[in-house]
């Protein structure tokens, strides 16, 4: 059996969670399950168990540790100034230690598809992957689960086994679903989010006639350079009059991906507009973490822009 | 109670509405309080007749069942003390409707309160009880607890809130409860026996609220004081004058002290905060209203008075009561901030007494805690700083509790204001309402016979909730 006692050292910082909940909204991965066990509060209670012995560490508990994105957003909102993440971060190691090495959000290469081109080891900011022995491998505790090595892997053998949403065929199951026929009849446009930067709307409600009259939809991403251009086609495919790209500003970006995704939506325009589609309709905007103003006027701005363009499919069929 | 047939609940819920892993029933055997227990089994049910179904079945079975909405309660209302099935009921989260023109709303349990309150805000309304915790609270919970807030001076709790309520009793029948009318006088209210229930009497599935416009404007004023009892007599004579404050807080200086030394707030260490909100349509309305605030304030003691309409200004002069909670984690180290007797009510009189009360008994018992709370609606609240690896610091934290509930019954004041009895307040309400007891159980009884639902509350509490609960600081 592994050594939890060595949590010993945080125990005052779990003494000090007062267990309010303030940092469940802030979790994408809570959010997308809505399981106690799945936010920053029911993940602080399972260390309390490991370390006072309730608990036994297992692949089970391994998994919902390294089930994190890395936003920080818990430790941020945490009324109690609980240092979560670097609690987290202890009990991973202890867990790996213990022989639990379990994937949860980290990128892992499939070896039989992989070309060895290293795109992935240079691309990764954290130093999380490394070549050895003939093979990639990916540091579990160094990790941030980004997913700019799949973004960068020409054989698409790179994947995130969990990606509570923000997997690219989740996001494209969502937009397929609001713009289902005549569902939501107002929909007009998909506003991909960046995680880490700033997102809205409901903690877990479901309001349908909500829904219903609204003109558009946030959808969550780990981080904006994992939006595809095969993603913003497919959304416009959909039935779209627009895509928003919201990301970083590129100085705070930690992974690359606001710079990336701004290129490849540069370089999606000009074949676009050969066809006729006005660049209105694939913007990106940058907005900093903390600044839902700033979020709500870049998604009117882009939303005037795209009710003035109309619907994209009917134009280009005119 | 039986063995659980969890191939019976994942037929009924489905496959992933079933958790069993031991990890998730040690994390579901605890909520904001200092309890634990350890459920057999966590169900999230996604219809009414999915409750219905399970209902039936745990009545045969007579296995307990506990809904739980976020678990945010204080007390212990949702720790599972008999094992059991905890009723997750976060995935009943849909707004079913809102008519502003009938003046109510549609939901089902699970919605967390400040959903709700977004999507009120385009209609021009608020849902008003609004918790300090309404970032994570659900409708059922807020119902089950009687929740309320800074606004419920003006604006009322979860009780008066509600209109109507689907309930789905043990053995699975659904009755429909109370009416969409904001007048009924069509027999007993039984709705109104859900409110402070604390999930003893059934589950509720479904709810009717009422709601109420959003003020045009809003001033905040803020007076200090360097005796608590003048801030205590002011809050007296301020409700009793016929002033109408939206908000009327108090805070008091350990909890200033916390503010200034977690936040470095800066706020003069006096013995007392005031804040007092007035709101309507206009000016006219409002400044008298403050003016008032101001002259009995003044009359009292009170100085450095500042009044502002501004928005801006509003949270700043907000902040020694916004940063107040979360500075009690971190008024020292050492010290973790515990959930006990947390909160009571006092007839406005005694408010001031009380508060000096709170603090001779922590100094007496070698303790540091503070004394809050909605003052307009009677309310204090306290928290007790605590070295919790310390079991002399445990038995001072239960001797101080006994006292304070033993002061508050003697002053005419009640258990809970707001945050509910659950497990450790559990003696402190059966002394209270010792003559009532056994019409209480009755009442449960008919309700549900068997003593499925969410047993060990409330009347059937532990006395002693230190020897007779397990405490989540102790190994087990
Ligand atoms: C930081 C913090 C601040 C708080 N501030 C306030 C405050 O200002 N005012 C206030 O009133 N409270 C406050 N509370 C207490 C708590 O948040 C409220 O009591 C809240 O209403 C609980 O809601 P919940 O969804 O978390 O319920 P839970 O804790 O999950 O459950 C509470 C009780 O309700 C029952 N229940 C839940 N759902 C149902 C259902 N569908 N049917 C039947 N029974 C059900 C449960 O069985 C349990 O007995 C605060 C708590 C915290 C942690
Ligand atoms: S860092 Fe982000 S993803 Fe991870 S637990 Fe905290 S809020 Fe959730
Ligand atoms: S916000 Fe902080 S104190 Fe509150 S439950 Fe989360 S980690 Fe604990
Ligand atoms: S690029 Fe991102 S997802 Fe890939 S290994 Fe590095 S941190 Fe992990």
């Amino acid at each position: 059996m592994s050594d939890m006692s060595k949590l010993e050292k945080w125990k005052g910082a779990l003494n000090k969670c007062i267990r309010c909940g303030y940092c469940y909204e802030h979790c994408p991965i809570y959010k997308s399950t809505r399981w106690e066990i799945d936010s920053p509060r029911g993940k602080l209670i399972l260390l309390y168990g490991l370390l006072s012995g309730e608990i036994e560490p297992s692949e089970y508990v391994a998994g919902k540790l390294m089930e994190c994105f890395h936003c920080g957003r818990c430790q941020k909102a945490c009324s109690s100034g609980v240092p979560i993440q670097d609690v987290y971060q202890d009990a991973r190691e202890l867990l790996i230690e213990a022989g639990f090495e379990v994937p949860g959000t980290t990128s892992q290469t499939d070896a039989d598809v992989c070309a060895l081109c290293l795109n992935c080891v240079r691309m990764c900011k954290h130093e999380a992957r490394s070549f050895v022995d003939g093979r990639i491998v990916t540091d579990l505790l160094k990790c941030q689960s980004c997913g700019s090595c799949l973004d960068v892997c020409p054989k698409q053998g790179v994947t995130i086994g969990r990606g509570f949403g923000t997997n690219p065929d989740e996001l494209e199951r969502e937009v397929a679903a609001f713009f289902a026929d005549g569902r939501n009849p107002e929909a007009k446009a998909i506003v991909f989010s960046c995680g880490w930067s700033n997102y809205p709307g409901m903690q877990t409600a479901n309001y349908e006639p909500d829904a219903a009259t609204a003109e558009y939809k946030v959808l969550v991403t780990v981080c904006s350079g994992r939006i595809r251009s095969e993603t913003i086609l497919s959304t416009l495919d959909a039935g779209a009059w627009g895509v928003l790209v919201v990301s970083c500003p590129e100085e705070d970006c930690e992974h690359g991906g606001s710079p990336r995704v701004k290129a490849r939506v540069e370089a999606l325009l000009k074949p676009l507009a050969a066809i006729g589609v006005d660049p209105g309709r694939v913007q990106v905007a940058e907005v900093a973490q903390g600044n839902p103003k700033k979020f709500l006027e870049v998604t009117q701005a882009f939303m005037k822009d795209v009710r003035a363009l109309g619907p994209l499919l009917a134009r280009s069929e005119a | 109670m039986s063995d659980i047939n969890f191939e019976k609940l994942k037929a009924i819920v489905g496959e992933a509405g079933v958790l069993s892993d031991p990890a998730d029933l040690y994390v579901y055997g605890s909520d904001s309080s200092v309890h634990e227990g350890t459920p057999h089994a966590i169900v999230r049910p996604q219809n009414t007749g999915q409750v219905q179904q399970l209902l039936r079945y745990a009545d045969e079975e007579r296995i307990p069942v506990i809904p739980r909405g976020s678990g945010s309660g204080m007390c212990g209302q949702a720790v599972p003390v008999r094992g059991g099935i905890i009723l997750d009921m976060k995935a009943m989260n849909r707004i079913l409707e809102i008519n502003p023109q009938d003046g109510y709303c549609r939901v089902e349990p699970g919605v967390v309160d400040d959903d709700l309150n977004r999507a009120l805000k385009p209609h021009g309304v608020f849902y008003p009880p609004t918790p300090a915790s309404s970032v994570v609270a659900t409708i059922g919970g807020e119902i089950a607890n009687n929740a309320s807030g800074t606004r419920s001076v003006k604006y009322g709790a979860a009780r008066d809130a509600i209109l109507a309520m689907k309930v789905v009793l043990a053995g699975g029948e659904l009755v429909s409860l109370g009416a969409t009318t904001r007048v009924a006088a069509s027999g007993y209210p039984l709705e109104r026996l859900m409110v402070g229930s604390e999930g003893t009497l059934g589950v509720i599935v479904e709810a009717t609220l009422r709601f109420v416009p959003i003020p045009k404007l809003r001033c905040l004023g803020i007076a200090m004081f360097n005796v608590l009892g003048e801030a205590g007599d002011a809050i007296s004579e301020i409700m009793g004058s016929g002033c109408q404050p939206s908000m009327l807080e108090l805070v008091d200086k350990v909890a200033i002290t916390a503010a200034n030394k977690a936040e470095n707030l800066g706020l003069p260490e006096v013995e007392a905060i005031l804040l007092f909100e007035a709101d309507g349509l206009a000016k006219e309305t409002i400044d008298p209203e403050i003016e008032k605030f101001r002259t009995i304030c003044e009359r009292h003691n009170g100085f450095g008075l500042e009044f502002s309409y501004d928005e801006k200004e509003r949270t700043r002069i907000f902040a020694a009561r916004s940063k107040l909670f979360p500075s009690l984690s971190k008024y020292d180290e050492r010290l973790a901030s515990t959930s006990l007797a947390d909160d009571m009510a006092v007839p406005f009189s005694k408010m001031a007494e009380t508060a000096n009360k709170i603090h001779e008994i922590a100094e007496r018992n070698g303790l540091v805690m503070t004394a809050y709370g909605h003052c307009g609606a009677g309310c204090m609240h306290t928290k007790i700083l605590m070295d919790t690896e310390k079991g002399t610091q445990w038995e001072a934290a239960q001797r101080a509790v006994k006292e304070i509930y033993e002061y508050v019954l003697s002053v005419g004041g009640t258990t809970s204001a707001e945050h509910g009895i659950g497990l450790s307040k559990a003696g402190a309400f059966k002394r209270e309402k010792a003559a009532v007891l056994d019409l209480m159980r009755g009442i449960k009884k008919v309700f549900d016979p068997n003593n499925i639902m969410n047993p060990g509350k409330l009347m059937d509490g532990p006395d002693d909730w230190v020897g007779e609960t397990h405490l989540r600081y102790q190994k087990s």
